[in-house]
C-alpha cells in the first residue's frame, strides 16, 4: 500500500508540475506583452520596458517559470500582482477562507444526505421513498446552480425574508446570522452533487447487495444492519473516487455561486483580476484551484485503497 | 417500427429526451424563422413588460422579447457544447484509439501519462481563466470573425478530450487483444487499417453514451462562463448572459426574466441526461457509472 501511494503522490506531482508549465505558457503566448496590457496603450516602450524589468519578464519563459516554480517551492511565494504589487499568497490567503468554508459545508451536507438517501433509497426499493429521491436527484443534476440561486433569492430572500439576498457574514458577526447567510449558497453549491452521489450510491450498493456473498452472509445469520455495514463498505468505493473529485469541482462552481450572491471570497479575486488583467495573479489563483483539485482526487485513491484493499493490492 | 425507434432510444425515458432534444435542435437550426422578432430590436417603450399575448415571455430591461433571446440563446449554447464535444471526440477517440491499439509500446506510456495529467485540470476554473487571460473579444480567423465564445468551445473540446480518450483506451485496449484482429492480421491486413475499420466502430457506443453526458456539461458550463461575462457578449443573448442581466431584477419583481432562461437550461440538461441514460441502457449495458460530473 505504501508503494501504490507514493507512486500516486508522485504521479500527482508531477501532474501538477506539467500543468503548471502549461498555464503558464498559455499566460505567456498572448501577442501583447502584460507591461503594455497593465498600463495601457498610452505608456511609453521605456515605462512598459521598465515594468518588464521589475517583473523579471524581460527573461526567457523558461527562466520566468523555474523562478515562479522555485519562489513557490522554496519560500511559498507565489509571485506579486501585476496590479497593486500586493503578494499573490496574501491575496489569496485573505479570501480563499471564504471559498473553502463554502465548498466544505457544501460537501459535507451533500455527502450526509446523499449517503443517507442513496442508502434508503437502495433498500426501500420501488417505494415512495425510493421514487422521491430519484426525482430529487434528476432535478438536481438538472437545474443548474446559480439558476437555483437565483430562484431562491427571489423565494426566500425577497418574498419572504428568511434568508439574506447575499454578501458574506462573517463568524465574528455572530453564528446565527453567520449561518443565515450561508444556507442558500452551500445549498445551492452541494444540490448537484447530493443528486449525483446519491444516485450512485443507490445504484452501487444495490448492485453490492445483489451479489451471492451477500445472500451467504444472511444465510450464516448475519444481523441485517452488519450485513449493510459490510454492503456499504464495498458499495462506496465509486461513490468515494466521485465525491472526491466532486470535492475538487465543487471549487469551481463556488466561483459562480460567490457571483451570485455577491461573496467576497477567491471568486471576486480571480474575477476582479481577469478583468484588471492581472496574470500573475490569476496564476496564482488558477494553481491553488488545481492542487486543491489533485489533491482531492489522490485523498480519494488513499480512501479507496483503505475502503478495498484490493485496489491497493492490484497496484502495488 | 414507433416500438423500434423507442427501443433504439433506450425506453420511454430515453425516447422523451430524444424527442426534447430534437425539438430543441430544430429550433436552435430555425431559430431566424421561429424567433417571433428580432433578439437585438431594442423598443425601450415596451422595456420590461410582464408575459402576454404579444410578448409570450415578456420583455427585458431594452424591451427586447425574452421569447426570441431564448431561442436565438439556445442557438448559442447548443453550438458551444455541440461544437466542444466533436473537438473532444476527435481528439479523445483518436489518442485513447492510438495508445490502446498500439499498446504496450511508449506510444501508449506517454499518451496516457499526458492525458492523465490533462485530466487533473479542474475544467469550469480553466475556461473561465484561460477565456479571461486571453481577453474577451471577437476572434478573427482568416477573414472571419467570430464570437468570444469560440475560445470557450475550444478550451472546452481540449479539455474534454482526456476523459474520452481514457474510455475509447480501455475499450480499445480490450478489442486489441481480440481473436478477430488476431484473424485479421493472419489474413495480412495493416494494423492500421484493422485499428479503423475493425476496432474503431466497436469501440464508439461507450463513447457515444460518455459525449452525451459531456454535451449537458457543456450547455451548464457555457451558461455559468457566460453569466460571470467571459461568454456570449452581448447584445448577443445566451441563457448565462441573460440570467446575468436578470440578476438586475431580483428585488423588483420581474420573475420573467430569469425563470424563463434557466428554465432552458433544466429542460435542455434533463432531455440530454434522459437520452445519455437511455442510450446507455440501449447500447453499453456494462458501464453503468453515471458520469454527471463537472
Amino acid at each position: 500500500m505504501g508503494g501504490m501511494l507514493a507512486r500516486r503522490a508522485g504521479f500527482s506531482l508531477l501532474s501538477l508540475l506539467l500543468v503548471s508549465a502549461c498555464l503558464f505558457l498559455l499566460t505567456r503566448a498572448i501577442p501583447d506583452s502584460p507591461g503594455r496590457i497593465v498600463l495601457g496603450q498610452d505608456a511609453t516602450e521605456d515605462q512598459v520596458a521598465q515594468f518588464e524589468r521589475d517583473h523579471g519578464l524581460d527573461r526567457s519563459v523558461g527562466v520566468q517559470y523555474a523562478r515562479w516554480v522555485s519562489g513557490i517551492v522554496l519560500h511559498g511565494d507565489l509571485g506579486r500582482s501585476f496590479i497593486t504589487g500586493r503578494s499573490v499568497g496574501d491575496e489569496i490567503a485573505k479570501t480563499l477562507p471564504v471559498t473553502f468554508e463554502l465548498v466544505v459545508v457544501a460537501f459535507v451536507f451533500a455527502c450526509v444526505f446523499s449517503l443517507a438517501a442513496g442508502t434508503a433509497s437502495a433498500l426501500l426499493r420501488d417505494t415512495v421513498v425510493d421514487y422521491g429521491v430519484r426525482l430529487v436527484a434528476v432535478l438536481g443534476v438538472s437545474v443548474p446552480g446559480f439558476w437555483l440561486a437565483l430562484i431562491l433569492i427571489m423565494a426566500f430572500a425577497v418574498d419572504r425574508e428568511w434568508f439574506p439576498p447575499g454578501g458574506f457574514t462573517p463568524l465574528s458577526a455572530g453564528f446565527l446570522a453567520h449561518l443565515d447567510s450561508i444556507v442558500l449558497p452551500t445549498f445551492c453549491l452541494g444540490i448537484f452533487y447530493m443528486a449525483v452521489l446519491s444516485r450512485m450510491t443507490r445504484s452501487s450498493l444495490l448492485d453490492v447487495l445483489g451479489q451471492d456473498y451477500m445472500r451467504t452472509a444472511r444465510a450464516t445469520g448475519l444481523a441485517r444492519w452488519r450485513v449493510l455495514i459490510y454492503a456499504l463498505r464495498n458499495a462506496l468505493v465509486p461513490v468515494v473516487t466521485i465525491a472526491g473529485m466532486s470535492f475538487g469541482y465543487m471549487f469551481g462552481w463556488a466561483l459562480i455561486i460567490e457571483a451570485v450572491f455577491n461573496i467576497n471570497g477567491l471568486s471576486r479575486a480571480l474575477l476582479t483580476a481577469i478583468q484588471q488583467r492581472d496574470f500573475a495573479l490569476v496564476q496564482g489563483v488558477v494553481m491553488v484551484f488545481t492542487f486543491v483539485f489533485i489533491l482531492a482526487n489522490l485523498a480519494a485513491d488513499i480512501a479507496n485503497a483503505w475502503l478495498n484493499p484490493r485496489i491497493a493490492m492490484a497496484a502495488a | 417500427m414507433m416500438a423500434r425507434v423507442i427501443s433504439a432510444c433506450g425506453g420511454t425515458g430515453g425516447f422523451i429526451g430524444a424527442c426534447l432534444m430534437f425539438l430543441l435542435i430544430v429550433d436552435a437550426l430555425a431559430a431566424p424563422w421561429v424567433a417571433p422578432f428580432d433578439p437585438l430590436k431594442v423598443d425601450m417603450l415596451n422595456a420590461l413588460s410582464p408575459p402576454d399575448a404579444a410578448h409570450l415571455f415578456g420583455t427585458d430591461q431594452n424591451g427586447r422579447d425574452v421569447l426570441s433571446r431564448v431561442i436565438w440563446g439556445g442557438r448559442a449554447s447548443l453550438e458551444v457544447s455541440a461544437l466542444a464535444v466533436l473537438i473532444g471526440g476527435c481528439g479523445g477517440v483518436g489518442l485513447g484509439l492510438l495508445a490502446g491499439f498500439f499498446s504496450g509500446g511508449w506510444l501508449e506510456q506517454s499518451l496516457m501519462r499526458v492525458l492523465d495529467a490533462m485530466a487533473s485540470i479542474p475544467l469550469l476554473i480553466w475556461a473561465i481563466a484561460l477565456v479571461g487571460i486571453l481577453g474577451v473579444g471577437s476572434v478573427h480567423i482568416a477573414g472571419f470573425t467570430f464570437g468570444n465564445e469560440v475560445k470557450l468551445l475550444a478550451l472546452l473540446g481540449v479539455l474534454y478530450i482526456p476523459t474520452l480518450a481514457r474510455i475509447t483506451y480501455t475499450t480499445a485496449l480490450g478489442e486489441a487483444g481480440a481473436n478477430y484482429v488476431a484473424a485479421r492480421r493472419l489474413q495480412g491486413v495493416s494494423g492500421l487499417r484493422i485499428m479503423l475499420s475493425d476496432v474503431l466502430p466497436n469501440c464508439l457506443s461507450p463513447v457515444i453514451v460518455q459525449a452525451t453526458l459531456l454535451l449537458a456539461i457543456g450547455i451548464v458550463i457555457e451558461a455559468s462562463v457566460s453569466f460571470v461575462g467571459l461568454g456570449v457578449q452581448p447584445p448577443w443573448p445566451s441563457w448565462g448572459n441573460m440570467l446575468a442581466d436578470a440578476r438586475n431584477y431580483l428585488f423588483s419583481g420581474e420573475w420573467w426574466l430569469s425563470v424563463f432562461p434557466g428554465a432552458c437550461i433544466s429542460l435542455s440538461v434533463v432531455a440530454i441526461n434522459l437520452l445519455g441514460d437511455g442510450l446507455r441502457d440501449a447500447l453499453d449495458p456494462r458501464h453503468s457509472t453515471s458520469a454527471l460530473t463537472a
